[in-house]
C-alpha cells in the first residue's frame, strides 16, 4: 500500500457551555505518498482541527487515525516521540508562532536537541547551516531574532524548523495566508521543490482556493465539520457537483477581465456547529434545498470513480453536466 | 472639474532614528461616480495615502511633506480642522479594514450609525437620528429589528455591513474603503462587495478601494492605481492595467498568482523583497528586484510616462514609445 496516512470517521468535538461544538464530524480519507491533499473552507470549518488532531496537538473523540498502516490514533508517550520526527506541521502565522526569544538558529536546533540527532555540536551547526541553505536563509541571520525578520523569513523558519527531523509527512496550517503575494509565490515554490528533494506528503489546509488548485493533487471540501466534496484537483475545478463548492468557486474574485461568470451569492452566514440539527448543514443556505435534506444527513458517496459527494441531489442538479463525462 | 484629485502627495513619518518615506510622489483624479482600486503589498502607502485625503494622519511622527489634496476644487489640506471635520463622515467617509476592531463594543449599532447622522445633521431629533439609522441597516440588509444589539452580537461580514451603514449614513460622495473584505470569507466578500457595488450604482458614488487582491479589483473598479514603495508606477483603466500591463511590477504580480483558469506547474514569483521605506534606493524603486533593470535604473528615477491614453508607467523601458509626462 502506498497511502501514507489514512483516518477513518474522525471526529474531534469540543465540550462548550452552550453543548457539544461539532468541529470535525466523521471526517475519512487518505493520502498517497508524495502527494498533496488540500483541505478547503471557510473559518469555522473545522480544517485547521482536522489537521491538529492528526498530527497528536488534540485527541480524537472518535474515529481512527492510521500512518504508515500503524493505528495512531491513541499513541503512546514513547510512541509520540518517534511520530514527532515523522509528521511536522507549518503554522499559519509566522509572527505568533516562534518564540522571540529564541535566535534563528536556535529555534531551527530546538527540535533537532529535543530528539538527540546530532551526537556533536558541529554536527548540529551544520545541520542548522544546510537547513538555512535549504529554505533559502541567509547564514548571516543565524542570530538574528523573529522581530527583526519579515513575513516571508520568519515563515522560512518555520519551514526549517519543521524539517529539521526530516519527516515524511507535514500539515501545512494556510502557510502563506498572512503573506504578501510576491512573497507567498516564493514560499510555494520553495514548498512544492522540497516536496519533489525530499518526497514530502503534505496535507495543505487553505481557504485560498487558487492557491489549493496550483498545489495539490486531491482536494477536499469541508462545510461544518464535514467533508461535503473530495476528488482530484482537476476535476474539481472542472466539474464541481455540490452546491456548497459551486458557490465558493464563484465567489472567488478572479483577475481574468473575460471570465465574468454568474456568481452564486450564498444567502446567509455559516450556522452554528453546536449541536448541529439533523440534516445536512449546508441545507439553511443551500438554493437547492427540499425537505430531506433538513431531516436526513447524506452521506459522501462517490458519483464517479474517484469523486466523492454528500449531497441528496447531486444528480438532479448536476443533470445537464452528467452527460459530458 | 474633477471631483476629487491628489496632486504630488508626499507622506513622511519622522521618528528619531529613521525618516520612513511612506508616500513619494502620488497623483490621481477621479470623476463622479469613478471607482479606483489602488493595489500594493503591505507597506506600498495605500493606507498612508487614504489617510492623507482625510487627514486622519497621526502627527506626529506622520507629515504632509508636499501635495495638494482638491476637493471639488477646494484645497483640503489648506481648510481648517474644524472645517474638515464636517466633511469627514459626511462628503468624505471611509470604511477601515477591521470591522471587528472599527466597531465600538459598549454602543448598540443602532447608536453607532445615528452618531454620525447626528453629527452631521445638527437639529435633527434622536428620535429621527434612529429612524435613518434604521433605515440604513436595511439598506445594507440587516434586519432593522437588530438596532439594539451590540457588535459583539454580530458576525465577521455583519459587522463589515455595519461599518458600510455608518459610511453610508450621510450619503458622503466619496467612499474610501480600505481592505474592506480581506477579513471576511470569500462567501461573505462576495455579498459585502457585491452591496458595495449596488451601493455606489444608486449613489453614484466615488469610491476608492483599496486593497491587495487583484481579483476584488478586477470585480468593482474602473481604474487602477499599482502601487510600490510609496509611488504609483502604473496607472490606467481596468482594462488597460489588466489586458496590457507594461511596468515589471505590475507583469511580477500578475505572475504570482495562482490562477484559477490557467495551468503553470511553478509560479514565476518577484524576487527579493519591497524596500526599507526607510532607506529607498537612489533611483527607482523597484530597481533591485526588477528582471529588465538597466544602468539608468540605479541611479535615476523614472518618471510617469502616457504609453496610451490615459495609461501611465512609471519605468525607463516604456519611455521610448510614449511622450514624457509630470
Amino acid at each position: 500500500m502506498d497511502e501514507i496516512l489514512s483516518v477513518k470517521d474522525l471526529k474531534k468535538y469540543f465540550k462548550t457551555p452552550k453543548g457539544l461544538l461539532h468541529a470535525v464530524d466523521n471526517v475519512s480519507f487518505s493520502i498517497k505518498r508524495g502527494e498533496t491533499l488540500g483541505v478547503v473552507g471557510e473559518s469555522g470549518c473545522g480544517k485547521s482541527t482536522l489537521g491538529r488532531t492528526i498530527i497528536g496537538l488534540l485527541e480524537s473523540s472518535g474515529g481512527q487515525i492510521f500512518f504508515d498502516e500503524k493505528d495512531i490514533t491513541r499513541p503512546s508517550g514513547k510512541d509520540v516521540m518517534v511520530l514527532r520526527k515523522q509528521m511536522q506541521m507549518i503554522f499559519q502565522d509566522p509572527f505568533s508562532s516562534l518564540n522571540p526569544r529564541m535566535s534563528v538558529h536556535d529555534a531551527i536546533a530546538e527540535g533537532m536537541l529535543i530528539h538527540k540527532i546530532c551526537s556533536s555540536k558541529e554536527e548540529l551547526e551544520k545541520k542548522v547551516e544546510e537547513l538555512m541553505d535549504t529554505v533559502g536563509l541567509a547564514r548571516r541571520l543565524a542570530n538574528s531574532y523573529p522581530h527583526e525578520l519579515d513575513g516571508g523569513r520568519r515563515q522560512r523558519i518555520g519551514i526549517a524548523r519543521a524539517l529539521s527531523l526530516n519527516p515524511s509527512f507535514i500539515v501545512c496550517d494556510e502557510p502563506v495566508s498572512a503573506l504578501d503575494v510576491s512573497i507567498q509565490a516564493q514560499i510555494l515554490n520553495l514548498m512544492q521543490d522540497l516536496q519533489e528533494e525530499r518526497k514530502l506528503t503534505y496535507l495543505f489546509i487553505t481557504h485560498n482556493l487558487s492557491v489549493v488548485k496550483h498545489i495539490s493533487n486531491e482536494i477536499m471540501v469541508m462545510y461544518l465539520g464535514q467533508v461535503v466534496e473530495k476528488c482530484g484537483s482537476k476535476e474539481l475545478f472542472a466539474h464541481t457537483l455540490h452546491p456548497y463548492t459551486k458557490a465558493l468557486l464563484s465567489a472567488i474574485p478572479t483577475v481574468d477581465l473575460d471570465d465574468r461568470r454568474e456568481q452564486i451569492l450564498l444567502k446567509g452566514e455559516i450556522s452554528s456547529p453546536i449541536n448541529p440539527k439533523p440534516g445536512c448543514r449546508f441545507a439553511s443556505r443551500c438554493p437547492y434545498a427540499k425537505e430531506t435534506c433538513t431531516k436526513e444527513n447524506p452521506k459522501l458517496k462517490e458519483i464517479w470513480p474517484g469523486h466523492f459527494v454528500a449531497c441528496h441531489y447531486v444528480e438532479e442538479i448536476n443533470n445537464g453536466q452528467e452527460g459530458e463525462k | 472639474m474633477k471631483q476629487l484629485e491628489v496632486q504630488g502627495l508626499h507622506v513622511h513619518y519622522i521618528t528619531d532614528t529613521a525618516v520612513v518615506k511612506a508616500v513619494n510622489g502620488v497623483s490621481f483624479a477621479l470623476d463622479k461616480g469613478e471607482t479606483l482600486g489602488l493595489v500594493g503589498e503591505t507597506g506600498a502607502g495605500k493606507t498612508t495615502t487614504a489617510l492623507s485625503i482625510l487627514r486622519l494622519i497621526p502627527n506626529p511622527p506622520g507629515k504632509i511633506m508636499e501635495g495638494e489634496i482638491f476637493l471639488d476644487g477646494s484645497p483640503l489640506l489648506k481648510i481648517k480642522e474644524s472645517e474638515m471635520r464636517k466633511l469627514r463622515g459626511n462628503k468624505i467617509a471611509m470604511i477601515f479594514q477591521d470591522p471587528m476592531t472599527s466597531l465600538n463594543p459598549v454602543l448598540t449599532v443602532g447608536d453607532q450609525i445615528a452618531e454620525v447622522i447626528k453629527f452631521h445633521n445638527k437639529g435633527i431629533s434622536l428620535a429621527d437620528a434612529h429612524k435613518r439609522a434604521a433605515e440604513m441597516l436595511e439598506v445594507v440588509g440587516i434586519e432593522a429589528g437588530r438596532m439594539g444589539e451590540y457588535p459583539h452580537q454580530f458576525s465577521g461580514g455583519m459587522k463589515q455591513r455595519v461599518v458600510i451603514a455608518i459610511a453610508l449614513a450621510c450619503n458622503p460622495d466619496i467612499l474610501i474603503a480600505d481592505e474592506p473584505t480581506t477579513a471576511l470569507d470569500v462567501t461573505i466578500q462576495a455579498q459585502v462587495l457585491s452591496l458595495m457595488k449596488k451601493l455606489k450604482k444608486e449613489r453614484e458614488t466615488t469610491m476608492i478601494m483599496i486593497t491587495h487582491d487583484l481579483g476584488v479589483v478586477a470585480n468593482i473598479c474602473d481604474k487602477v492605481g499599482i502601487m510600490y514603495a510609496g509611488e504609483i508606477v502604473e496607472y490606467g483603466t481596468l482594462e488597460q492595467v489588466y489586458r496590457n500591463p507594461l511596468h515589471p511590477y505590475t507583469k511580477g504580480l500578475f505572475a504570482s498568482i495562482p490562477d484559477l483558469n490557467k495551468e503553470v506547474h511553478r509560479l514565476t514569483p518577484i524576487k527579493g523583497l519591497m524596500p526599507d521605506p526607510s532607506n529607498l534606493p537612489a533611483g527607482c524603486a523597484f530597481c533591485p528586484r526588477c528582471p529588465v533593470a538597466e544602468k539608468q535604473c540605479e541611479t535615476q528615477n523614472p518618471e510617469k510616462t502616457e504609453a496610451e491614453e490615459g495609461h501611465f508607467v512609471a519605468c525607463f523601458c516604456c519611455q521610448t514609445k510614449g511622450k514624457s509626462h509630470g
